[in-house]
């Protein structure tokens, strides 16, 4: 079954995400990788944090080869109409069909402050431009010689307030053609639950985001970020642990253990731990 | 109105090296309304030009630079701007370009063009002149500019109690504009519509 046919099936649905390295050297991505072997799908992402790295496509196209089922992700900051539907041909043609379109980081969160923000199309627009090149046209009308087909998927901020406008955008994403969604981080899967009840729906996937705290240090960048929530127990008990990482992992694996008893599945984000991945699983 | 900043000292004394002696054109349009360009405004160029030992052979404040023909017949009689071989502007680039159309003199822009901006009590950045204007779709308010993402179909996932991801001092419009759906029982007609890449 591809990601795809899963996303059909009842399924509880794991997937994670891989950075690419910054330069050519990719064999750490690949050692981070074997990590994930027997997850659903891979993300890679798309120079995230608005810092330059090797393309996303590339290793895509690398984890394609070595047998994971990678998701692509696009955002609309650094390219125009034009390279963006090339770039999503070029995935199709390389065999990759999954897709995650975001807006992405700003430049000025990022390397290269003074980098131009382009964002000629927005993630509603993308996606339907997505779903217009799989009916053989692109944007300007013009016929294609092959098309492509995507599954396509979109990101979700349970942490947004005012909330209710984030659930009207996730309902926006689906009529524009969404099929999946993977959310920011979250710590709390009661609080998670009561965003969930409200979005939830039959003809998509949501997959709750998780990140691996690994040390207080982490923790206390992580408390930095907009919206993010880290209830005071969980706090507490990696304040206090005498080793943080297993106890990151413990509470990694608990909130998994909750959101199995409700969420459409879990998208894991252990930015650069991805060798705990197993643990944290086995531990179900 | 345009809005203008004035460059630094360093880079406006750069463009003037070697230069010896300038005519000042002022812009009593929007550059006045910005204070780049008003009678301080004025005094403060000059007095630096000065300093730097920069003769100033006139100066011409003109309603608005933009306006090519009025400055043209306006300059043409000004025996000073016919004698300069350097001019510099307190205007937009807009006003450096439309003397620069009808003048082969050496043009210096004093002032960065920042935005088309509102006025008092403070300035705030709400077009970026696109040439086709969603405002009736967005509830009078401009995502295109607001929004340094520019999104035009709704937010991105930033937005946390109403303030924006990139600067959390400056709301984030999508809320504004969401506030005024609200208000206005437009919540519906948001989500049903589709605004296509222009
Ligand atoms: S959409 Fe925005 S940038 Fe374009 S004309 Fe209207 S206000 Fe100006
Ligand atoms: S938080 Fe709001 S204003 Fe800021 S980038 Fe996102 S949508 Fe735009």
């Amino acid at each position: 079954m591809n990601f795809k046919e899963k996303l059909k099936s009842n399924k509880f649905l794991i997937t994670a995400e891989l950075f690419p390295p910054k330069g050519t050297d990719i064999s750490s991505f690949l050692m981070r990788a074997e990590s994930l072997r027997d997850l659903d799908a891979v993300n890679v992402t798309d120079n995230q944090r608005a810092s330059m790295r090797t393309g996303s496509l590339a290793m895509c196209k690398i984890l394609l080869e070595k047998g994971f089922e990678p998701i692509l992700q696009i955002t609309v900051r650094d390219r125009n109409r034009i390279a963006l539907q090339s770039e999503l041909l070029s995935a199709s043609v390389l065999g990759i069909e999954n897709v995650l379109i975001i807006s992405g980081d700003h430049p000025s969160a990022g390397e290269y402050p003074s980098a131009k923000p382009v964002y000629d199309l927005d993630v509603l627009q993308l996606i339907k431009a997505a779903r217009t090149l799989e009916t053989g046209i692109d944007l300007a009308g013009k016929k294609l010689k092959g098309s492509p087909k995507f599954c396509i998927g979109a990101a979700v901020n349970p942490a947004a307030t005012p909330n209710d406008l984030q659930v009207l955008m996730l309902k926006k994403k689906i009529l524009a053609g969404a099929e999946f969604f993977q959310t920011q981080t979250i710590f709390d899967a009661a609080q998670y639950k009561t965003f969930f009840d409200k979005i939830k729906n039959p003809n998509v996937k949501i997959l709750a985001g998780i990140t691996l705290i690994k040390s207080p240090k982490f923790m206390q960048f992580l408390q930095k970020l907009p919206g993010v929530n880290i209830p005071i127990k969980i706090q507490e008990r990696i304040n206090s642990a005498s080793d943080p990482l297993s106890e990151g992992i413990k509470i990694c694996s608990e909130l998994i253990s909750d959101l199995k008893t409700f969420s459409d599945g879990v998208h894991i984000m252990a930015i650069g731990m991805e060798e705990h991945i197993p643990n944290i699983l086995s531990l179900q | 109105m345009i809005l203008t900043i004035k460059k630094s000292d360093e880079e406006i004394l750069e463009s003037l090296k070697g230069e010896s002696a300038v005519f000042i054109i002022a812009c009593a349009g929007c550059a006045v309304k910005s204070h780049t360009a008003d009678k301080q405004a004025v005094e403060t160029i000059s007095k630096l030009l000065s300093d730097n030992n920069i003769k100033v052979l006139g100066i011409e404040i003109l309603g608005a630079v933009c306006n090519t023909q009025k400055a043209q017949e306006t300059l043409s009689k000004n025996i000073n701007f016919q004698k300069a071989k350097t001019i510099l502007f307190l205007s937009c680039g807009t006003g450096v370009q439309a003397v620069g159309s009808f003048s082969d003199k050496r043009l210096i822009a004093v002032l960065n063009s920042a935005a088309i901006a509102a006025v008092e009590p403070s300035y705030s950045k709400f077009c970026s002149v696109c040439g086709d204007c969603i405002l009736s779709y967005t509830q009078g308010i401009c995502p295109k500019t607001r929004c340094p993402k520019s999104l035009v179909n709704g937010p991105c996932g930033g937005f946390v109690n109403g303030k924006c991801e990139i600067d959390p001092a400056k709301d984030c419009v999508w809320v504004l504009i969401y506030e005024k759906l609200k208000q206005n029982n437009a919540l519906d007609k948001f989500l049903n519509r589709f605004i296509e890449p222009r």
